[in-house]
């Protein structure tokens, strides 16, 4: 199969030379170390990233297939993207699998909920490999700065978790070792059960700002907990979790402007119909309907050559029932400091999350060096402090890592 | 008497009119020719900016890029072909004739597949690690310095008038430059660039400059900074004005598709 799969990279290769496809992408390797322990190695991966493009005057089409292939011999090959596009005079439409990101955050997912996220190794993949490509069709309407954009989604594609087994697996704290169910997880593949998102735009000389409204599949499954006990003893012998996906209908909006030499940024929705856990024992399935909203408010700013940014980002629970087990707002909080030397051949990053619920975070340093144009060296340390929440739980992960990337 | 008188007028009036005619332009009249020199309505080209180092190291940044008058607003978009790990990247200005309006910026970063607002209020970073600075870049408005007519000479067989040019704003990147322009055809030769200390920071000069459909076009330049011994060169090819290039061209739209 893999050798398959290679042949027929090659002579696509080779053909492209005659069709005059235009070739493009990166080799990389990315070797990571735990900083605990053993130092055993977090990850070892060397990446073939494809682009193959081709346009002609009202049509296009691009194919972005990667392979991963890891330290064991194992291969991960799939295609990031592979869609085409028809240009009209005001209006494109693309086909086929795409990555479609909507909103004004950085790093963080509001309204731009479209493509899911590949967690496999949580949030620490470069965006462009945090994001999965979904199969859609998206049509976009423009008059001058304003767009007017559909899309629809046949099949839905959940959040892709990392295996039981790896060092990413979120912590789930349960009193007994639970049994999975994962017999409702799938929704399958129907019109019905197919997604719509809708959007409205405009780049102005005053404000950037989007409108969105979206009838959605919740990326992520809710955990339906069903207890097991004793009829003698009364104890809790059991406990079996099913994985299981809602429908999620969502509007927002996001904005972007300057004020001076500052950048400001906001982005929010209102989320209706999500399930999270409770603690109530009236509940069949330990889980409880509630809506939510998340925003964010954020700044860019440039100081002694140094790019700064900062955001806060607050997601609160409507109606909140003193039994759900998610705090009624969880606050966290973002910065980013980057300063390029040498003539932007080497830049130093600094970025991290923060939550401020459980006092853990995720700190990010990161040095690249441009050996030469399109060769970079990067050397970075990701560095988890607390022991809870979304960052805590990985505490023990702290990893020094190197990733080594030829463009061309 | 009357007669006399007007003969008298006359007389005054044609010294006059002819000590007007051999009166030098003032520092600020041949800065304002330069900045009103025609330039047609819109341009696009294919820059290519060749960075090379004290050791001779090359390295090359290639743009596509299209500029637009719409009145009162100067729009340009660039597309970014090399190096390849900054290929399908773009920047869009949008530039006003407003005095002390600043411009708008987007960045199109295709890794976060989204169009960026950034802030204009880096005018003295240094565009793509070259020896230009953003402002290098641009038009400067005259009325930001104090000009003043220093001297006239030839230089590379062209008549010129060398012009200091001190800006208003203390806390400005250059404490002066000083500019060689061609008489009559208004366009700048050669240029230093002093630093806020007053040394010799850099030195532009136009290496090659043509007439395109009747404008004057600068298309080969080099900037050399005489402190780092780093020079940038930067030539223009396939230069076409006035071909009528689209409003919808400087849009999220096209920033997003880049040049296709």
């Amino acid at each position: 199969m893999r050798r398959t799969v290679l042949l027929f990279l090659l002579v696509l290769s080779g053909g492209i030379i005659a069709q005059e496809i235009g070739l493009s992408g990166y080799v990389r390797n990315y070797t990571g170390a735990l900083l605990h322990g053993d130092y055993e190695y977090a990850i070892l991966q060397n990446t073939f990233n494809f682009n193959f493009e081709h346009s002609r005057d009202r049509v296009s089409f691009k194919v972005n297939p990667y392979i991963y292939h890891y330290s064991d011999d194992e291969f991960q090959i799939d295609l990031r993207e592979a869609y085409m596009d028809i240009f009209f005079e005001s209006m494109d439409v693309r086909i086929g699998k795409q990555q479609i990101i909507w909103g004004k955050a950085d790093g963080v997912f509001i309204t731009d909920i479209i493509s899911p996220k590949d967690l496999d190794e949580f949030l620490l993949r470069d965006f462009d490999e945090i994001r999965m490509g979904v199969t859609a069709v998206k049509l976009d309407y423009y008059i001058a700065d304003n767009t007017f954009e559909l899309v629809w989604l046949p099949v839905f594609t959940p959040t892709l978790m990392p295996d039981a087994n790896s060092i990413w697996f979120p912590q789930l704290d349960f009193p007994v070792q639970p049994q999975f169910d994962y017999s409702q997880k799938e929704i399958k593949g129907s019109l019905k059960n197919s997604e719509v998102f809708a959007k409205y735009s405009a780049l102005t000389s005053l404000i950037d700002f989007e409108i969105m409204a979206g009838y959605a599949w919740d990326d992520d499954p809710t955990l339906h907990i069903s207890k097991i006990i004793d009829p003698v003893t009364h104890q809790l012998t059991g406990l079996t979790v099913t994985p299981r996906h809602h429908r999620l209908t969502l509007g927002g909006g996001s904005f972007s402007t300057t004020l001076g030499g500052w950048v400001v940024r906001g982005e929010g929705a209102y989320y209706s119909g999500k399930y999270f856990n409770s603690a109530d024992p009236k509940l069949v399935d330990a889980v409880v309907k509630q809506n939510y909203i998340h925003y964010l408010l954020g700044v860019d700013y440039s100081l002694w050559d140094i790019n700064l940014s900062a955001q806060f980002i607050q997601q609160a629970i409507l109606d909140y029932d003193e039994a759900i087990e998610q705090d009624e707002f969880e606050n966290t909080m973002t910065f980013l400091a980057r300063r390029d030397f040498f003539r932007e051949t080497l830049t130093l990053e600094l970025f991290s999350y923060i939550g401020l619920n459980n006092s853990d975070a995720l700190i990010r340093p990161r040095v690249i060096y441009d050996l030469a144009d399109g060769f970079e060296i990067l050397i970075g340390a990701n560095i988890f402090t607390g022991d809870k929440g979304s960052f805590g739980q990985y505490d023990n992960n702290d990893m020094l890592y190197t990733k080594v990337k030829y463009s061309f | 008497m009357t007669y006399k008188t007007s003969f008298i007028t006359a007389l005054v009036l044609a010294i006059s009119i002819n000590a007007l005619a051999q009166e030098k332009p003032s520092g600020l009249q041949i800065v304002q020719n330069v900045y009103d020199r025609p330039e047609g309505n819109d341009m696009q080209s294919e820059l290519t900016m060749t960075l090379i180092n004290s050791r001779g190291d090359e390295r090359v940044r290639i743009i596509k890029q299209f500029i637009k008058d719409f009145g009162k607003v100067e729009k340009k978009i660039m597309f970014f072909l090399k190096p390849a790990d900054v290929r399908n990247t773009s920047f869009m200005n949008w530039s006003y004739d407003e005095e002390g309006r600043d411009d708008d910026q987007w960045i199109y970063l295709p890794a976060l597949r989204k169009v960026k607002r950034i802030s204009s209020d880096s005018k003295s970073d240094y565009f793509m690690g070259s020896d230009f600075t953003y402002d290098d870049l641009g038009d400067r408005h005259p009325s930001d310095d104090v000009h003043k007519l220093l001297r006239e000479e030839k230089l590379n067989g062209e008549d010129c008038y060398v012009v200091e040019s001190i800006p208003k704003d203390e806390e400005y990147m250059y404490s002066k430059t000083v500019s060689w322009i061609i008489k009559d055809k208004w366009i700048g030769l050669k240029k230093e660039f002093y630093d806020e200390d007053g040394e010799h920071l850099k030195t532009l000069t136009v290496k090659k400059y043509g007439k395109i459909k009747d404008y004057w076009v600068i298309q080969h330049s080099e900037m050399h900074n005489v402190q780092k011994d780093h020079t940038t060169r930067m030539e223009l090819k396939n230069i076409k004005i006035d071909t009528g290039i689209a409003d919808s061209k400087f849009t999220e739209r096209m920033m997003k598709r880049g040049v296709k």
